[in-house]
């Protein structure tokens, strides 16, 4: 992993990723379907205020910490 | 000569289909093209019939420029001038475009409640998660309260969304701090639904507006209040009640239709039904029927957006989009054509009378003269589908001999909602934009597109969005499609993760990091929302500037038809957007009306439109546009770095 090194667009160079997904092609209807990983509720409301914090995490200022709210 | 030599599609299946469908005596939306040229004067927006003094014509000049006291001459009966009159058709398409999109809508969240009142059967709230995450945007208490206890307060203060006098929408929330300070700023920010789309037709009615930036003003309010408003809901409620989209493996294109089943085509936007019939066609008892009549089964596929819709939740096969809905009866194995909303020809009437297709309206505001009816009832869903399939069913014996299936098919990968973009790039503890905002920023990713709308039979089908990608993937630029665009580069197999080798070197190594392709299904045309979602996503996490219009990204319709694709082009312009449009303009009529859209808007949305035909041109603007963005964030320096080592080192080897 990462032992080559790509141009990118920029002009620069950076290492090229290694796969981080498993190898195989999907099969049947369940393959892809991470959403059912979620179990209860306070799961799911974890996962909101974490994965989706952009709109649901009262701590994530991101790009937008200002002083008084729009 | 010329003419006919025009070439009508870059795909196999729908050159066969035009050729036999020209043996057959069939009229196909292809052939009626070449007969019926478009109006010059309606087409760049200066016909006025507002009014019956009218209707009005004022053409601008062709192939000059006029002089003032042409430009003065051209006015109305009542005066109003050319600009009055281009921006007043513009807005009013814009209107018509929104109001679809959000009748749309509507009929989801009444199907909404419904399923939360346990009132439609076969419907369910599959989507806990999202269902909260609306819970959430819309401030309703969670605690221990059941699913459906929850939907119903979402759903009527979504149905309010319509109704809404005054405030902001509630969903524009969503939308960077900074762009919604703008939006109030300049007045823009939409307050209801339904009273932009009235106020829309009332500033356009004769004598009201009559200054082409207070009209434009509202069209654009009008627009923001789709996009953020009525296609935001539909999207969001459809993932609550049939699952917000995970990737999914599919084909596309008329070879999916079998020779032996009963094939079932559902075209249109709204997936209620289509999601009733896909339930159905599994039916035991219903594929014994299909049994008795000779058939090995029941094949359903789906067209236009209602296909997306049921291809992104399970993975059905699409038949074809916009421009092969004729084609499809063509071929003379497809037993139903069932429709519902939007984007479905009248002329597909026409065409199963040659053959022994059976048209099946089944939507109160959508009949087709001739079409067979049955009402779709959120109440009685599982009966109707299968009321539907049995129609279907009956009509398989009536199959002629006059049956030729194009072998031509391709295999896909759909599903690339926010959600599972977001998690694709760390997983249920790591989920993030800050991958794809990190190769964006160390330029393996040079930026990203929107490419959406629809087919168009004034150009080659399929052709410009195709070479359009092409070109901006080759370009490193990562491209979400959404509607039948989405469809044309599926067929070209640029929805599978092998599609990564025609990418650009940078681009190549983070689709095959993350396996996926370097072109993205995010759904149907409504779907357009979800990359709004992506985008603010973009924004927020951090490193890209604080606002939408800061993102080296750019959105194009390169074969643009309906009234909905400008209201999308406007919502996305409105939320900083700059994007490019092909085939014609509808604004070309005022000079002043196209500099203002074309060039000032940008001062003042940070986004402004773009017109180009041909497919690698307009890439060029969109890739101008992302490196000028890149360049405003500081993302060039490497680049300037770099080239001044090259030059070095070419000086050095010629000493
Ligand atoms: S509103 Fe004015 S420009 Fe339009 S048709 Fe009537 S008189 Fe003509």
């Amino acid at each position: 992993m990462n032992e080559k090194a790509e141009n990118a667009c920029a002009g620069s160079t950076v290492p090229v990723l290694g796969e981080t997904f498993e190898p195989g092609k999907p099969e049947g209807k369940a393959d892809g379907r991470w959403r059912q990983k979620l179990g209860t509720r306070a799961e799911e409301m974890k996962y909101l205020e974490t994965a989706e914090r952009y709109w649901y995490s009262k701590d994530w200022p991101g790009s937008e910490k200002r002083k008084k709210p729009a | 000569m010329a003419e006919e030599e025009r070439k009508l599609s870059i795909d196999p299946a729908t050159n066969e289909m035009i050729a036999k469908a020209r043996v057959d005596g069939a009229s196909i939306a292809f052939d009626r093209a070449e007969k019926m040229k478009p109006c010059p004067i309606g087409q760049e927006g200066s016909c006025c019939r507002m009014c019956s003094m009218g209707p009005c014509r004022v053409p601008a000049a062709r192939n000059r420029d006029e002089t003032p006291e042409e430009k003065a001459r051209r006015t109305g009966v009542c005066g109003a001038t050319a600009e009055t009159i281009v921006a007043r058709n513009f807005t009013r398409m814009i209107a018509a475009g929104s109001a679809a999109h959000s009748d749309h809508a509507r009929k989801v969240v009444e199907a909404f409640l419904l399923t939360a009142e346990g009132k439609a059967p076969g419907f369910i709230i599959k989507d806990e998660q999202k269902l909260l995450a609306l819970a959430l945007d819309f401030g309703v208490e969670i605690g221990n309260r059941t699913n459906e206890a929850i939907a119903i307060d979402i759903g009527k203060l979504a149905m309010q969304e319509f109704g809404q006098q005054n405030g902001e929408l509630r969903l524009t929330r969503r939308a960077p701090l900074k762009r919604r300070e703008l939006w109030r700023k300049l007045e823009v920010a939409p307050r209801g639904i339904d009273r932009e789309v009235v106020e829309s037709m009332h500033r356009t009615h004769m004598g009201v507006d009559q200054d082409y930036r207070s009209l434009l003003a509202q069209s654009m309010r009008t627009a923001l209040a789709d996009g953020w408003g009525g296609s935001m809901i539909a999207t969001e409620l459809q993932d609550i009640m049939f699952g917000t989209p995970a990737p999914v493996f599919s084909q596309i294109n008329l070879g999916v239709l079998k020779a032996d089943e009963v094939n079932v085509i559902i075209h249109g936007h709204e997936p209620a039904l289509a999601e009733m019939l896909a339930v159905a066609a599994q039916d035991p008892e219903l594929i014994d029927y299909a049994k008795s009549k000779g058939a090995k089964g029941i094949n359903l596929a789906g067209m236009c957006c209602t296909a997306n819709e049921i291809l992104m939740r399970h993975g059905l096969p699409i038949a074809g989009n916009f421009l092969q809905q004729e084609l499809a009866i063509v071929t003379g194995a497809l037993e139903a054509l069932v429709v519902d909303v939007q984007c479905i020809m009248q002329g597909i009437q026409d065409v199963a009378e040659c053959y022994h297709t059976k048209i099946i309206t089944t939507d109160p505001r959508a009949h087709i003269t001739g079409a067979m009816h049955i009402d779709f009832d959120e109440h009685h869903a599982p009966e109707t589908a299968g009321k539907i399939l049995r129609a279907a069913i009956d009509n398989f014996p009536n199959r002629g001999k006059n049956v030729r299936i194009p072998d031509v098919k391709t295999d896909l990968i759909a599903g690339f909602s926010h959600e599972t973009i977001n998690y694709l790039q760390g997983g249920l503890f790591r989920a993030s934009y800050r991958p794809l905002n990190e190769n964006i920023i160390n330029g393996r990713i040079r930026g990203v597109a929107g490419v959406v709308g629809c087919n168009n039979a004034r150009v080659t089908h399929d052709d410009v969005h195709v070479r359009l990608v092409r070109e901006l993937i080759k370009n490193d630029v990562l491209v979400l499609q959404t509607g039948c665009s989405a469809m044309a580069c599926a067929k070209a197999g640029l929805m599978l993760p092998e599609a990564a080798a025609e990418a650009g070197p940078g681009l190549r190594s983070v689709c095959e990091a993350l396996g996926i392709p370097p072109v993205l299904h995010m759904g149907s045309c409504v779907d357009n929302a979800r990359i709004l979602i992506a985008a603010t996503a973009m924004v927020k996490d951090g490193g890209l500037g604080d606002d939408l219009s800061d993102l080296p990204v750019a959105g194009a319709a390169p074969e643009w038809m309906s009234e909905k694709a400008l209201s999308i082009g406007q919502y996305f312009v409105g939320s900083g957007v700059y994007t490019v449009f092909g085939v014609n303009w509808p604004t070309t009529g005022s000079r002043e009306v196209t500099d203002y859209l074309f060039k000032e808007y940008e001062a003042v949305y940070g986004g402004m439109w773009g017109f180009e035909s041909d497919p690698i041109r307009m890439a060029k603007l969109m890739i101008d546009h992302i490196d000028k963005k890149r360049k405003l964030l500081g993302l060039d320096k490497a680049r300037e770095r770099v080239l001044f080592d090259m030059e070095m080192r070419r000086s050095m080897e010629a000493v």
